[in-house]
């Protein structure tokens, strides 16, 4: 079997390889199928013994810079009878996609990673939301940046001082964890 | 190359047609998963994956997508942020990897349930591919369905004709059947499509076909896009039918509703297609009993020499130049007087609804319905279809070229005015001859009666009208104010 990657495409589907790409990036997969049309090489990583999931790879034939041939395998994908659950992407991608609004939601921009921290242990038990670079706890709380206990404003008497401690604990909290990292 | 869809159909089992197969298999398989893309600068991006263009080449569409590592180029999206939308070209795409998924091996579906679905599938897969002829017709189909998403017409890439096939093989089956999957299927084909020629067109040709408003059928909508492509409606009508035939649906219970809404969703997804030219047909059957539904064309048509106004402005394809009402001709119609007031301010938006193939394709239809004032807004155009959908509560009534309404139709009687069905509802008589299969959208907006008193109303029932028109024939539009228009 050729090594020199030149004809990948003679390489029958199900052959294993092991490829390294012009990024330096390495790995070892099981070619699925080649499109010669838009040269894309789809290849499924092996799968771990205990673990059923396995990564799924497109890429350009131009990028591969190497790859050696490690064996021939079956050809684990049979287009003639694989079928997709269209109705069933559909909803896992909109699922997703609500995930992923709901998680851009939880993070600021724009501000330190530390502001994020302190929002993330708030949300663990206060509803919370950033208003640019404010942290919104109940709608009625405002943390503005520095982020301290002294920079929590509004709200309730009680609500204001609930989000004080928590700003405190969690202050503690990375002061230790860095301290203690470090 | 690689993909030969045709192949496939006819049962070659030749390697080259199975590649691209599997490309678009792989492809279909992680939509909705996070994935990583590495591009050409070095950069990555993560995100949902929503869609690709696979028509000549690979290029991909994610969702909510950010930049996980800086390459060394200058790129225009920024580190900090999320993408709602990112298209990433072929030219640009070096890798994409999808974490933690399983392919479907020897029927298996990998993280998908239901064997059902399954059965169904290899029964619609099995089914199809003898029919060889039935291919091209699927391909259109699946072509206008997409071109109700800003589809390029005309786009034969053989991956992709392949690849709306495999799409295709479910949507077809949605056809006539209220079940969800297929609805679901037939819904996710026409998203999935929607961005991923969207992004392969790259121009707003299309812009104007979107999904039907909320109350179309599921089917139709699957159906009867006929828009870009030219599509006759009888291939689909017939696709369809021997579909039907030839699968055996299973029979999930899929609201309509949800069909509706979220037909509406990509409605509201596309903003940019409501503004555009009408491009597809609207096929919504005409019920003709129910809540007091004023099936009405609105069909804003201004005759070019008929001093009849037209109540909103329509962009015909004959040439008619649409008008906001003006309370001129004496018509039957009920009084609006809100008609010239609202259509004042509403003149401009009056452009998007088209009469159509109303107009050029003498498919008058008579609609008893209640009148109402001028169509504020139109919800679409539709270039081919007889009616175009307001959305306000104003009406545009397209009147067959018989003068029964004009002159008095007998069979109007007076009635309250009552509110219509929700503007949305549209109507579409069956058109017969001449457009066979074609139906036409009709706009049932709201009632708005300035003056409150409708001197008639019509039945709600909507008789199609025969094809004796020739097919440039204006519609007369009963328009606001007891204007008709006249046709010319």
């Amino acid at each position: 079997m050729a090594t020199d990657g030149s004809n990948p495409e003679d390489l029958g589907v199900g052959c294993l390889l092991s490829i390294k790409t012009t990024y330096g990036d390495e790995f070892e997969a099981q070619l699925i199928t080649f499109d010669r049309l838009s040269n894309m090489l789809v290849l499924q990583e092996p799968s771990k013994p205990e673990d059923p999931l396995r990564n799924i790879r497109m890429l350009k034939a131009n990028y591969i810079k190497e790859f050696i041939f490690l064996g021939q395998e079956d050809n684990p994908v049979d287009p003639n009878i694989c079928f997709v659950d269209l109705s069933a992407l559909q909803a896992r991608e909109e699922a997703a996609i609500r995930q992923a609004e709901l998680e851009a939601e939880r993070i600021g921009v724009g501000v330190t990673s530390e502001a994020q921290s302190i929002f993330d242990a708030l949300s663990k038990t206060l509803p919370v939301r950033w208003d640019k670079t404010v942290i919104v706890v109940m709608d009625e709380v405002r943390i503005s940046s520095p982020y301290l206990p002294e920079s929590v404003i509004g709200g309730t008497p009680a609500a204001n001082e609930r989000v004080k401690k928590v700003v405190e604990l969690e202050r503690k909290r990375l002061q230790l964890r860095r301290t203690s990292g470090q | 190359m690689g993909c030969r869809s045709r192949e496939f159909f006819s049962n070659d089992s030749s390697s080259s047609s199975s590649l691209c197969e599997a490309l678009l298999f792989a492809t279909m398989y992680i939509i909705g998963l996070p994935v990583d893309v590495h591009v050409k600068d070095g950069s990555v991006y993560s995100g949902i994956f929503h869609t690709a263009s696979v028509d000549k080449d690979y290029g991909i569409i994610l969702k909510k997508a950010r930049m996980t590592k800086k390459g060394k180029g200058d790129t225009n999206v920024g580190k900090e942020g999320l993408i709602d939308t990112l298209v990433i070209e072929s030219g640009d795409l070096v890798q994409v990897v999808a974490k933690g998924v399983m392919l479907p091996v020897d029927g298996v579906n990998g993280n998908m349930t239901g064997k059902d679905e399954e059965a169904a599938e290899h029964t619609a897969c099995s089914a199809e591919k003898p029919k060889g002829s039935l291919m091209d017709d699927k391909m259109q189909v699946n072509q206008s369905r997409q071109d109700e998403y800003d589809m390029v017409k005309g786009q034969t890439g053989d991956c992709r004709q392949e690849f709306e096939f495999a799409k295709g093989k479910i949507v077809e089956k949605v056809q006539g059947h209220s079940s969800s999957p297929e609805t679901d299927a037939c819904r996710a084909q026409v998203e999935f499509s929607e961005h991923g020629h969207a992004y392969m067109t790259s121009k707003p040709s299309g812009n104007g076909s979107y999904s039907a408003p909320k109350s179309v059928k599921a089917n139709d909508q699957c159906c009867e896009k006929s828009n870009l492509v030219n599509f006759a409606a009888t291939n689909i009508a017939e696709v369809v039918d021997h579909v039907s035939e030839s699968h055996n649906m299973s029979a999930k219970s899929a609201p309509r509703s949800t069909e509706s809404m979220k037909n509406a969703k990509e409605f509201k997804l596309n903003p940019a297609a409501k503004v555009f030219s009408p491009s597809f047909v609207n096929p919504i059957s005409v019920t003709p009993a129910g809540p007091p539904v004023t099936t009405i064309a609105n069909m804003a048509y201004l005759p070019n020499s008929s001093s009849a106004v037209p109540i909103a402005a329509i962009q015909s394809e004959v040439g008619f130049n649409t008008l906001v009402s003006r309370p001129s001709l004496p018509v039957k119609v009920a009084q609006y007087g809100n008609l010239t007031a609202a259509n004042g301010g509403n003149g401009s938006q009056f452009t998007q609804p088209i009469v159509g193939q109303l107009m050029h394709r003498t498919q008058p239809v008579r609609f008893a319905a209640h009148y109402n004032p001028v169509l504020s807004e139109p919800t679409y155009m539709q270039p081919s279809s007889a009616v175009v959908v307001g959305r306000s509560g104003q009406l545009v009534y397209v009147h067959p070229v018989t003068h029964d309404l004009v002159h008095g139709a007998p069979a109007i009687s007076p009635v309250p005015p009552r509110p219509l069905l929700n503007m949305n509802q549209v109507q579409f008589p069956k058109q017969q001859g001449g457009t066979v299969g074609q139906v036409m959208p009709l706009c049932v907006p709201p009632p708005v009666l300035a003056t409150g008193q409708q001197p008639f109303a019509l039945q709600n029932h909507i008789p199609v009208l025969q094809p004796s028109l020739p097919a440039t024939r204006p519609i007369p539009v009963l328009g606001l104010n007891g204007f008709y228009g006249t046709k010319f």
